[in-house]
């Protein structure tokens, strides 16, 4: 049980997916306008992490070496289509705001590479442990950046305003203060492992 | 089909809105493969051809197959699957051509598949040049051209990246900046250039 | 001999009684005629700016310096410079934070994160600009009529072309002299050319980047005119605009253009022509800081492909 633990905690912060594999950065860049965003695409992801994390575990030992790319793919594929069917469904408005990012969640790297690093040489319980704490951990990362942008550029959190008076920068909610609040959260992030350390 | 299309295609891509700086598609093997010029033209010949090809697949698949079908809603799953054996196609010539460039790319050649780039083309293609499921009129060209205009940003892009951080290797980065943190400001910064293009017309 | 031979990033110097900092204080000493005729034109108000400007630079290069346990280097006058070439891309009447803001985004993004001087990839000022460009556009293109002291309000000769308005009011020689709406620093072209000048006599900045960036552009306009081919305002393009501000003293900073005369030829002729394909038909009426930048990130491959040859070898591949 500890161990499961461990391997649930790991991805939250010392194999925190976003700030120290540095994988699957694409969508939480392109998302993170506002956090109400980012969480939906945090969710979505997780969704996909779980359900291909516990199958590919489950058929690892069927797949033949040489095809495991395409089969974990269609896997993955699988699992996003039943998200974005979700979507749709339940919350259009999201899924306009996610737009191409949801069928995109298929190439996050986040999501192929705990398949291939993990799943697919652990046993389905600790797969599923993992999905969860790299989930989780993604959707910090995502709920931190897209905080930070939507309060500097938009002055707002969760849609109400909480900076009035103070003008917005909006660079902040273009692609440029993505990168710029990205590339300084992992400096940051930096900062504090060499400190530990 | 008129050429002032194709040249706001054109343009669009390579200068306006870079795959990498404005819609973050390809971003990992961008920050990743960029340290030197050489892997990095490489990588983005690798990704060029494989996004035009890729463009040509789908947008068959999604024609003949899918749509008259009714399977649009499909098209993920079909998408990448093609994508994916066209990438191990790729993969496969690679080593037997060239096994030290194989080796260099390492884990990032199957990453292909998962860049985003790749996957983004053919979906953008298909909102972009269908509507309602039916091919506009020239789509086809349209879409092969946004797969190869891409591809130029995409290079483009990479070129500049890959001297700017070739030569940081001289520079005294503060040492938790190193890497990727300053490769993300850089591309901050480059984007930020690149937003002149803004409201581009003729 | 082992001191002697240091390997580092530019700037190189090999003159003799020339230091890295006297050339940054003789480019402030160039520039003070610009300023002062920013100030003459709009009013106290651009002295404000470019009081906030220059000191913001200064102090936050101080604190990250003392921060990072470095030598504090504010006394070399390249954090001066590039507060004060910001506060000169600026409207008079910005709001106090605006030169501020932009200062610390110059100092501590664009060149300490690299480093600091001599290690950054984009010109610290101009970076700054763009930033605060991109984060309050309202107040980046809010420009105050010259000689009006209070806040009447005047579109740039480039905005109004743009808007496609007709130019006749404004005389070639008011471009000239500066009686124009437009940024602080660079509506008086007489005392920029002032200091250009100086700088070139001094040997500081060679004609290679402004010269080949300034002909790019006339050519360039005068080609794509309105009224069909070789029918453009050439001069008008020349004389307004950042175009003088940038290629005299910005294109030119050491670090972050080429390294050669050749290099020099390739940088002056991009920037020349993105500066004039944004001009004429790029959504923003200006598009100097852009251009510069642009070049700025393609300069280590310029730097690459225009290598001096070793004497006695061959062009080897780069």
């Amino acid at each position: 049980m500890k161990k499961l633990i461990k391997e649930f905690l790991k991805g939250i912060i010392k194999e925190n997916p976003t700030f120290v594999l540095a994988l699957g950065l694409c969508p939480t860049l392109a998302v993170s306008v506002s956090v109400r965003n980012g969480i939906g695409m945090g969710i979505a992801a997780g969704f996909v992490l779980l359900g291909s994390n516990v199958i590919i575990a489950m058929i690892k030992n069927i797949v033949p070496e040489r095809i495991r790319i395409p089969c974990y793919i269609v896997v993955i594929a699988t699992f996003v289509t039943i998200a974005e069917l979700m979507l749709k469904a339940y919350s259009p408005v999201l899924n306009r705001a996610l737009g191409i990012y949801v069928p995109l969640i298929v190439v996050n790297c986040i999501i192929l590479g705990r398949a291939e690093a993990y799943a697919s040489k652990n046993s389905v319980i600790n797969s599923l442990f993992d999905a969860l704490g790299m989930g989780l951990g993604f959707t910090l990362a995502l709920i931190l950046i897209s905080g930070i942008r939507e309060i500097l550029g938009s002055g707002k959190l969760f849609g109400y305003t909480i900076m009035g008076g103070v003008e917005p920068a909006l660079l902040f909610i273009m692609p440029s203060g993505a990168l710029l609040v990205i590339g300084l959260l992992l400096g940051l992030f930096n900062l504090f492992k060499k400190d530990r350390a | 089909m008129n050429s002032a299309q194709f040249l706001a295609i054109l343009i669009s891509n390579v200068f306006i809105y870079i795959v990498i700086l404005s819609r973050f598609l390809g971003l990992c093997p961008f920050i990743a493969i960029s340290k030197e010029t050489k892997p990095a033209l490489a990588m983005s010949f690798a990704v060029t051809f494989v996004i035009t090809a890729s463009s040509i697949i789908t947008w068959v698949i999604y024609r003949f197959m899918l749509a008259p079908l009714g399977m649009t809603y499909l098209r993920t799953v079909y998408f990448i699957l093609v994508i994916a054996a066209f990438v191990q196609l790729v993969e496969m010539v690679i080593k037997k051509i060239s096994p030290a460039t194989y080796r260099f790319f390492g884990i990032y050649l199957p990453l292909i598949t998962t860049n985003c780039a790749v996957l983004g083309v053919a979906v953008l293609n298909i909102d972009m040049f269908f509507v309602n499921d039916k091919a506009v009129p020239g789509s086809f060209s349209y879409s092969v051209f946004q797969g190869i205009s891409v591809g130029l940003g995409y290079t483009l892009a990479m070129l500049l990246m890959s001297a700017i951080r070739e030569r940081l290797d001289f520079c005294n980065v503060p040492k938790c900046l190193k890497d990727f943190p300053l490769a993300f400001i850089i591309a901050s910064i480059m984007s930020l250039s690149f937003m002149g293009f803004n409201g581009f017309r003729f | 001999m082992k001191d002697k031979l240091k390997v580092s990033a530019a700037p190189h110097l090999h003159k003799k009684g020339e230091s890295v900092s006297k050339i940054m204080w003789m480019v402030v000493l160039s520039l003070i005629p610009a300023g002062a005729a920013g100030v003459f034109i709009f009013g106290l108000n651009a002295l404000r700016v470019i009081i906030l400007g220059v000191v913001s630079a200064v102090v936050t290069e101080a604190l990250l310096q003392l921060f990072t346990k470095n030598k504090i280097t504010i006394l070399d006058g390249s954090a001066v410079i590039t507060g004060l070439l910001l506060a000169y891309n600026l409207p008079a009447d910005v709001p106090f934070w605006l030169p501020i803001i932009g200062s610390f985004f110059s100092i501590a993004i664009a060149k300490q994160v690299f480093g600091g001087l001599g290690q950054n990839i984009f010109n610290p000022a101009l970076a700054g600009r763009v930033f605060l460009m991109a984060s309050w556009p309202k107040y980046m293109t809010t420009f105050s009529a010259p000689f009006s002291y209070d806040a009447v309000t005047s579109a740039t000769p480039l905005a109004l072309l743009k808007e496609g308005k007709i130019l006749e009011h404004i005389s070639y020689w008011n471009l000239f002299l500066g009686k124009r709406g437009g940024c602080i620093g660079e509506v008086c072209i007489l005392a920029l050319l002032a200091g250009a000048a100086f700088l070139l006599l001094k040997g500081y900045i060679s004609w290679h980047i402004p010269g080949s960036y300034i002909l790019t552009v006339g050519l360039f306009t005068y080609i794509f005119g309105p009224r069909g081919f070789f029918s453009g305002d050439w001069l008008f393009h020349v004389l307004s605009g950042g175009l003088i501000l940038g290629a005299f003293f910005m294109a030119t900073d050491y670090v972050t253009s080429p390294l050669t005369r050749r290099g020099h030829i390739v940088f002056g002729l991009g920037c020349g022509l993105l500066t004039a394909v944004i001009r004429l038909w790029g959504g923003y009426p200006e598009g100097v800081s852009y251009a510069i930048l642009m070049m700025n990130a393609a300069t280590p491959l310029i730097d690459r492909y225009t290598k001096t040859r070793i004497y006695g070898t061959k062009f080897s591949n780069p």
